[in-house]
């Protein structure tokens, strides 16, 4: 039994959120679609199901990083090179409250960029599934069915109100 | 009819016109356009140059080759003495210049991380715009600061990097502050920039040939705008949002601390934080203004995604700046004025009568006294060339202000001896080569970048409906996070 | 209970501790401003000269400099005694702080504020941070100035090279400058002494200054030894501190209005 990935451009929210409702119904699991969009889609307003990050885990991970960097750098460093100046102590608390506060900040907004591009797998270069419909405003719902059921679907999914549906093929973008 | 009743009547006409219905379809968030032909739009401003824009953009090449990086060199090899600097006034323009541009970068990280923070919907045509005013005037306020360095081919050495040197950079120092809070600065205003910016790249490479479209390409790193891509990123900066306000707050408070810190009379005072980044967001919305207006008057479609609303919402940004920014201006000089001592006493008389003088009545003028006389105006805000000139006339004000507190102010401290008025050199051709940059890099972006986030315009538009309320239309937001 | 400020290490420690080690004290009342001490001191710390022009405005090298002021309007001027002002290695010293490389740190040996040559950056953060405003900047390579030296068979020569003192280094641009209380000095004496096994005695050695005053306005010494001559000056009615109010814990005493 071979699959074949159908790709259903929609116009516009209501069409593709109940193309996702008719999907459902005939059986496809949430794992087997994807939507792509030109504006970000709550998951809720297509019936989607909650989407993961691990963006937010990283940007505290930076965080509690970028605190520890910013004490060691400020309380730590200066008693190995020893240098007394202007009668105050080697490592005094209101300076190091400075030079924490942006070690924290530096290394979350660092760790929260590089989060995205975990998470998203950026750069990704290679021949992927997409649309030039898409960054247009158009939803492409895309989903992985058996091939015999091809014509079902498309059927289907022209009822409601696609502008187009064709096999996706994964292109050099 | 009596003559009153005539006078009522004429009168309630004229009050009637007044609150004649306002056409929704003037703000943009309620007269959308399909997002093909929004994007169209984008690309044609993009790809759109005159002969005008060539022969500006060859003029500030010129001036950036002669006046930043000739002038630069120069005074690298032959010394700081080719600029006005001296006792006592041994920080000058350049330290004016960095403060000034900081102060430019701040407006950015306010309109695309503030507004977005209190869902403050008309930032959403210009913020890439006001960010893009971030990262160039970070540049050129890093540029002024290596400018101002006798020994800048060392000035590596202030990085913490272990060395065979046993040397170790000095954490006391309000400079090093300066470096750390700068470096994060600019790092997160640019990832804050390019994260939104990669939704449209990926637009544009789809609408592309050729090298852009390789560029595009390369930048827009494969995004589709599948719902993982757009949560991950969504998330992303939602947090950079929150997080880069506090260090916006704090990048230009270090700065002014590098003032704060040294005992000189009109330095030593404790409310130059909060002055300083309110004199950064008077600048930098005046800047934003003078900004908006030549991207209308210059590139094509414009006028389509920034309105008179948007003019009319940075207006009233300003006037509340401007009244913030007087509090605390004159929190600092009452302050000051009234139990001073002998030292500072003198430089409060000096500025106000001193040869100077004329600049510090200027700076009162245009910061303090006119904006608040023209901005209460609806009509003036929505006017965008008053706006811009206003804008203008502000970020005179605000250089001026910047060139008192650190060559004037320098020069009278506690050594009568040693005072001497400080006369700028070669540092009014480095200041252009600044300026030049800055608008050079500008005016290349512009044509290389999609000015306008268009998904968030779309965005915008499709969350804004004209919702029935009884008997009126009224302008309804919804929620789609 | 007392509390030894020295100890807690606040900044406001005003104890007998915190008179430091090398001291001075300038005696304004027999001052002449000579300037005797300006040149001496430019004789042996090779300071430069910076031509008409620049020192016009502002950018003299000198680490000491004798200020005159006047009392009074035309023609009921008074001439006020004569103030000459240099670095006065303050045990709290502004300067120290702000430097971004620790090119000036604080000597716990000779309880002085160096200046390091090598190290220094040119952010000039230190000169706007001192009070006393005596710290100089070498704004261009002044030694090597073409429009200063001679044109001899082709060649461009400072003769002015003849005399510089080998003990100290010569300063290029960008590197900040200040009175060293002519620590080359200090140490040769120190080293002399090491070698005979003994300590360096009061009036052993001077400073260039102190040395070149024809009236004898400037003494230096151990100021924490309390029979060196420096020390009973400094002691004396008429000695004050300038600035003393912003708590800088200078090592020079001035005595004036006796």
């Amino acid at each position: 039994m071979s699959e074949a990935t159908l790709l259903a451009v929609f116009e516009d929210l209501d069409p593709a959120a109940s193309a996702i409702e008719k999907l459902h119904e005939m059986g496809v699991g949430d794992e087997n679609i994807n939507v792509i969009s030109g504006v970000p889609v709550a998951h809720k307003i297509l019936g989607r199901p909650h989407p993961w990050t691990n963006v937010s885990k990283l940007s505290m991970g930076g965080a509690i990083a970028g605190f520890a960097f910013g004490i060691f750098l400020n309380f730590g460093t200066p008693h190995l090179y020893g240098v007394h100046v202007g009668g105050q102590y080697i490592t005094p608390i209101p300076p190091g409250a400075i030079v924490t506060f942006e070690m924290t900040m530096l290394f979350a907004l660092l760790a929260t960029f590089l989060g995205v591009f975990l998470d998203s797998y950026f750069p990704n270069y290679r021949p992927l599934e997409y649309v030039g419909e898409v960054s247009d405003g158009k939803i492409a719902v895309f989903f992985r069915i058996s091939e015999a059921d091809a014509k079902k679907f498309t059927d289907a999914m022209n009822t409601l109100g696609a502008e187009s549906v064709k096999p996706a093929e994964a292109r050099q973008l | 009819m009596t003559a009153t009743s005539k006078y009522l009547s004429g009168a309630k006409e004229a009050h009637d016109s007044h609150h004649q219905e306002e056409d929704p379809k003037q703000y943009l968030m309620y007269d959308p356009k399909p997002r093909g032909e929004m994007n169209a739009m984008v690309m044609e401003s993009m790809h759109t140059t005159s002969w005008k824009f060539w022969v500006v953009l060859g003029v500030l090449a010129f001036l950036v080759v002669t006046c930043f990086f000739f002038a630069w060199g120069y005074m690298i090899d032959e010394g700081l003495y080719v600029g006005g600097v001296m006792r006592p006034s041994y920080w000058g323009i350049f330290l004016v210049n960095t403060v000034f541009w900081i102060g430019i970068s701040h407006a950015g990280t306010f309109i695309s991380a503030i507004l977005r923070v209190f869902k403050a919907e008309f930032r959403r045509p210009f913020t890439r715009a006001a960010e893009l005013m971030t990262t160039f005037g970070l540049i050129q306020a890093g540029a002024s600061i290596f400018m101002h360095m006798g020994r800048v081919w060392l000035s590596y050495w202030m990085l913490p990097i272990p060395n065979a040197r046993q040397l170790w950079p000095n954490f006391h120092s309000p400079l090093m502050w300066d470096l750390l809070a700068i470096t994060t600065y600019v790092l997160g205003s640019t990832m804050y920039l390019f994260l939104p910016l990669i939704p449209d790249l990926a637009m544009a490479r789809d609408r592309s040939t050729g090298w852009r479209k390789t560029f595009y390409k390369i930048l827009a790193l494969g995004f589709r705008g599948t719902e993982g891509e757009w949560r991950h990123l969504t998330v992303a900066m939602n947090f950079f949002a929150f997080a880069i306000i506090p260090v916006m707050f704090s990048v230009h408070t270090i700065v002014s601390w590098d003032f704060a810190m040294a005992m000189r009379p009109g330095w030593s005072s404790s409310v130059f934080g909060p002055y300083f980044v309110l004199g950064a967001l008077h600048s930098g919305m005046g800047a934003v203004a003078m900004v908006l207006f030549v991207m209308r008057a210059t590139m094509k479609h414009m006028d389509y995604f920034i309105r008179k609303e948007h003019f009319d919402a940075l207006g009233k940004l300003m006037l509340m700046v401007t009244f913030a920014y007087t509090y605390f201006f004159f929190n600092d000089y009452i302050v000051q004025w009234y139990g001073g001592d002998k030292a500072t006493d003198t430089l409060l008389h000096w500025l106000e009568e001193g040869p100077m003088a004329w600049m510090f009545i200027q700076f009162v003028f245009f910061n303090i006294v006119i904006p608040p006389l023209l901005l209460w105006s609806k009509k003036v805000r929505e006017t965008p060339w008053l706006l811009a000139l206003i804008g203008l006339m502000i970020n005179v004000g605000m250089y001026w202000e910047r060139y008192l507190i650190i060559p004037v102010m320098l020069t009278i401290n506690r050594m009568p001896f040693t005072w001497k008025l400080f006369q700028p050199r070669i540092e009014i051709f480095l200041t252009i080569g600044t300026f030049s940059m800055f608008l050079l890099f500008y005016m290349i972006v512009s044509r290389l970048i999609p000015l306008i986030p268009v998904w968030e315009v779309q965005e915008g538009q499709m969350t804004h409906s004209l919702r029935k309320v009884g008997k009126a239309k009224l302008p309804t937001i919804s929620e789609f996070e | 209970m007392t509390v030894d400020l020295n100890l807690v290490g606040a900044k406001g420690a005003i104890a007998e501790a915190a008179a430091g080690k090398w001291g001075m004290t300038i005696d304004q009342d027999i001052c002449t401003g000579c300037q005797a001490c300006v040149a001496a001191c430019a004789m042996e710390n090779n300071i430069a000269f910076v031509g008409e022009e620049d020192a016009g405005y502002g950018r003299t090298q000198h680490w000491i400099r004798i200020e005159r002021f006047w009392d009074g309007e035309y023609p009921h001027v008074q001439a006020t005694p004569f103030q000459p002002m240099l670095c006065q290695q303050c045990g709290h010293a502004p300067c120290e702080p702000v430097c971004p490389v620790f090119a000036t740190p604080h000597s716990p040996a000779e309880d002085l504020n160096l200046q390091v040559y090598n190290r220094c950056v040119g952010t000039r953060y230190c000169a706007n941070n001192c009070p006393y405003q005596v710290r100089s900047f070498n704004w261009r390579d002044y030694h090597t100035v073409p429009e200063l030296g001679n044109m001899v068979n082709g060649a461009l020569i400072f003769p002015l090279h003849n005399q510089l003192n080998p003990d100290v280094t010569v300063r290029r641009r960008g590197v900040m400058e200040k009175c060293t209380f002519c620590i080359q000095r200090i140490h040769k004496a120190q080293d002399k002494a090491k070698s005979e096994g003994r300590e360096v005695e009061d009036g052993e050695f001077t400073t260039a200054c102190a040395q070149a005053c024809p009236a004898s306005a400037i003494t230096f010494g151990r100021v924490d030894h309390p029979e060196s001559l420096v020390s009973q000056l400094a002691h004396q009615e008429r000695g004050v501190k300038h600035l003393e109010e912003l708590n800088t814990l200078p090592r020079v005493t001035y005595l004036k209005e006796g």
